[in-house]
C-alpha cells in the first residue's frame, strides 16, 4: 500500500467543480508532481489532502488511516505536512522560533526542539540566518524557511505548493537539489510546480490535472508528449498551427 | 535572539560582579526585559519612603494594578494575536464575584480572588467556545466581545442579587488581613506588586514556552500554524483562559481596593481603554515590558490630565487624553519598549565589544 492514496475526491464550490473525483498515491521516499494550467485545481487538491478542506466526496488515506476529515494539525502529528505557494513566515519572530514551531509538532521540550531546528537549518544552509527576523528575509531565503518548518514537524510527507516559484535559476537548482536530498531520507514528496526543468528533473511520476480532471499520468518524459496534456497548456492545437 | 552561540560565549570567566550582573541582563532581550520589569518593581517597592500623599500613592497602585491587567491582556491580543476588544468584562466578573463572595457569604477575598480568577476563567471558556464554535475571528470576534460587554452591563443592570443599577459597595468592617481591608495604602501596593510580580513570571515562562512560540505562530499565520501541528483552537482557548483568569483575579483585587463596583462603570469601554488597552499599547504590544511601561506612563498621564482639567474645563480631560494615545499609535508602532529595544540593541554591540578586547 502507497504511503498516500487518495481515492477520488471531488470538491465543489457552490456550482463550480475544482477538484473531479481524482485519485492520487505517492510511496515513501518517491517524488510525484501534479501539474496543470492555471487553475487547473491543484492547490485545491492539496488544501483537501492537507485537511484544510473536507472533500466532497472521495476520501484521503494516509499511512494506512482515514485522514478525510481529519484537521490539519492532526494531519501533520500522523506525519503529512504542507508549504504554501505564497510563503507564509511568521514574520515577527526569528527564523529559529519559526523552524522551532515546527519541531514541537514532536516534543514538548525547549532544547530538543531548538537542537532539531538548528539540525534542519543547517540541512538547509540557513544556520547563520536563525536569530534574523523572518520578515527581513529574501524570497529565496522565505522559500528555504518555509521548507525548514516543514522537515522540521518530522514528515514522512511533505506537499510542496510551488516551492520554487518566484525563485532565481540557481536558486532553482538550490532547491532541486534539497528536495532531492529530503526525498532519499525516506521522506515522500508531492509537488505542485510550473516550472518544467523542476518537475522534468525531480519527479518520478506526474500527474496533469485540467479543469478539476486528471488527463494524464505517467513518467514526465511520455506525459510531456501526450497529447491531452499539450492541448491543455496551448490550447487545441491544430493541423494548420501545427504546421 | 536566542542565540546558542551567543550564550555559550557568555558561560566564559566573567571579570567582576557588575560585569557578571551585566553579561546577565544582556544574554539576550528577553532576560533584559525581566531584569528591567523587575527593577521597576523594586523602585516602586521603595515609593511608600518617598511618597507621603495618599493620592498619590493611590495613583501608584492603580498604575501597577494596570500594569498587570495589562499583562492579562497582552497575552491574548500581544501574544496570540486575538482582538479581544472588552477584555474588561473578565475584570468586571472578578470584581463582582470577589464583593459578593465578602459581602454575601463572608468569604475572605483572598480566596475570593481565586474564585475571581475561576470564574473570570469560566465566562473566557464560554467566549473561546462559542467564537470557535461558530468560526468568529478578527474583525468578528472583537465585535462578538463588545456585544458579550454590552448584554453583560444590561444583565447586571437589572439582577438585584449584585445590586442591581446601584452597584455594590464594599461592607468595610474593622480593617483587617484576612478581609483584604487596610487603614493605610502601602498594604494594598505591595499585593498589587505581588500581583505584578507573578503576571510579569507568567508572562516570561509563557513567552519562552512552547505555548508561547504557539501563540506567535496563531498570530502572524493561523493556516500556517495548522499545517505545522498546532492545534490553533485549542491553544486560542489556552490564551483566552489564561487572559480571563488573571483579569479576574485583577478584578478582585480592584473592587477591594475601590470598594464599589457598578456595572456603567465596569462594562464600560472608555474605562476598557484606559484600564486595559492603553497601557500594552503605548508601551509595546507583545513585549514583555510593554504592560508595565505602558501603565507607568498611562495612569499617571490620564491622573494629570484629569487632575489638571476637571476643575477649569470639565469634560475636556478625555479630549486630551485621546489625543495623547492617538499620538503614540501614530508615533511609536512598536512602543515604549521598542524604542528600549533599539537602545538595547546598541549597548550589547558596545559590551561585547569591550570583551573581546
Amino acid at each position: 500500500m502507497a504511503l498516500l492514496e487518495v481515492h477520488g475526491i471531488t470538491k465543489r464550490f457552490g456550482g463550480l467543480v475544482a477538484v473531479n473525483s481524482l485519485d492520487v498515491s505517492v510511496d515513501t521516499g518517491h517524488i510525484s508532481a501534479l501539474i496543470g494550467p492555471n487553475g487547473a485545481g491543484k492547490t485545491t487538491a492539496f488544501n483537501v489532502i492537507a485537511g484544510f478542506y473536507q472533500p466532497t466526496e472521495g476520501k484521503v488515506v494516509f499511512d494506512g488511516m482515514d485522514i478525510t476529515n481529519m484537521r490539519p494539525d492532526q494531519v501533520c502529528k500522523l506525519g503529512l505536512t504542507r508549504t504554501f505557494q505564497v510563503v507564509r513566515p511568521f514574520r515577527g519572530i526569528t527564523v529559529l522560533d519559526n523552524v522551532m514551531i515546527g519541531a514541537y509538532n514532536r516534543t514538548n521540550n525547549d532544547k530538543i526542539a531548538r537542537e532539531k531546528a538548528y539540525e534542519v537549518l543547517k540541512f538547509m544552509k540557513m544556520e547563520k540566518l536563525a536569530n534574523q527576523i523572518a520578515s527581513g528575509l529574501p524570497i529565496a531565503g522565505r522559500k528555504r524557511l518555509e521548507i525548514a518548518r516543514a522537515l522540521a514537524t518530522e514528515p514522512k510527507m511533505i506537499l510542496l505548493d510551488e516551492a520554487m516559484a518566484g525563485l532565481r535559476p540557481t536558486e532553482t537548482d538550490e532547491i532541486i537539489e534539497v528536495v532531492r536530498d529530503i526525498s532519499k531520507q525516506g521522506i515522500g514528496i508531492l509537488l505542485v510546480e510550473h516550472v518544467m526543468k523542476v518537475v522534468m528533473s525531480l519527479a518520478e511520476n506526474v500527474l496533469v490535472i485540467h479543469h478539476g480532471v486528471k488527463i494524464a499520468e505517467g513518467v514526465p518524459d511520455e506525459v510531456v508528449q501526450n497529447k491531452l496534456v499539450i492541448e491543455a497548456y496551448l490550447g487545441e492545437v491544430t493541423t494548420d498551427a501545427a504546421n | 535572539m536566542n542565540n546558542e552561540m551567543t550564550k555559550k560565549s557568555d558561560a566564559q570567566m566573567p571579570k567582576s560582579a557588575l560585569h557578571r550582573w551585566l553579561r546577565f541582563a544582556f544574554v539576550d532581550w528577553e532576560q533584559t526585559q525581566l531584569v528591567i520589569s523587575m527593577f521597576i518593581l523594586a523602585l516602586l517597592a521603595l515609593t511608600p519612603l518617598v511618597v507621603r500623599s495618599p493620592y498619590y500613592m493611590g495613583i501608584i497602585i492603580l498604575t501597577v494594578l494596570y500594569a498587570y491587567i495589562g499583562i492579562s491582556w497582552n497575552i491574548v491580543a500581544g501574544f496570540a494575536g486575538q482582538l479581544l476588544i472588552a477584555h474588561i468584562i473578565f475584570v468586571a466578573f472578578g470584581a463582582y464575584t470577589t464583593i459578593v463572595l465578602y459581602n454575601n457569604f463572608g468569604v475572605s477575598p483572598w480566596f475570593g480572588l481565586i474564585a475571581s480568577g475561576i470564574m473570570a476563567a469560566l465566562l473566557g471558556a464560554v467566549v473561546a467556545f462559542i467564537t470557535l464554535r461558530y468560526g468568529l475571528k478578527a474583525d468578528y470576534f472583537a465585535l462578538f466581545t463588545i456585544a458579550t460587554m454590552v448584554a453583560l452591563k444590561a444583565l447586571f443592570l437589572k439582577w438585584e442579587f449584585v445590586g442591581g443599577a446601584v452597584g455594590m459597595g464594599l461592607r468595610i468592617h474593622e480593617p483587617g488581613f484576612a478581609k483584604m481591608i487596610f487603614q493605610n495604602k502601602e498594604p494594598y501596593l505591595y499585593i498589587s506588586l505581588g500581583l505584578v510580580f507573578l503576571g510579569l513570571l507568567a508572562q516570561y515562562l509563557i513567552y519562552r514556552s512552547k505555548m508561547g512560540k504557539y501563540f506567535f505562530a496563531i498570530r502572524e499565520d493561523e493556516a500556517a500554524a495548522a499545517a505545522l501541528g498546532v492545534n490553533t483552537s485549542l491553544y486560542k482557548t489556552y490564551a483566552l483562559l489564561i487572559g480571563s483568569a488573571m483579569a479576574g483575579i485583577g478584578g478582585g483585587f480592584y473592587v477591594m481596593y475601590v470598594t464599589f463596583v457598578e456595572p456603567p462603570q465596569v462594562f464600560d469601554l472608555a474605562l476598557n481603554v484606559e484600564l486595559v488597552m492603553a497601557g500594552p499599547i503605548i508601551g509595546g504590544l507583545g513585549s514583555l515590558l510593554g504592560p508595565l511601561l505602558g501603565a507607568l506612563v498611562n495612569k499617571p498621564l490620564a491622573e494629570l490630565i484629569r487632575g489638571f482639567l476637571s476643575v477649569t474645563r470639565s469634560g475636556s480631560s478625555l479630549i486630551v487624553y485621546g489625543s495623547f494615545l492617538i499620538l503614540a499609535i501614530l508615533f511609536l508602532p512598536r512602543g515604549l519598549s521598542g524604542l528600549l529595544h533599539d537602545a538595547y540593541l546598541k549597548l550589547r554591540v558596545l559590551i561585547y565589544k569591550e570583551e573581546k578586547e
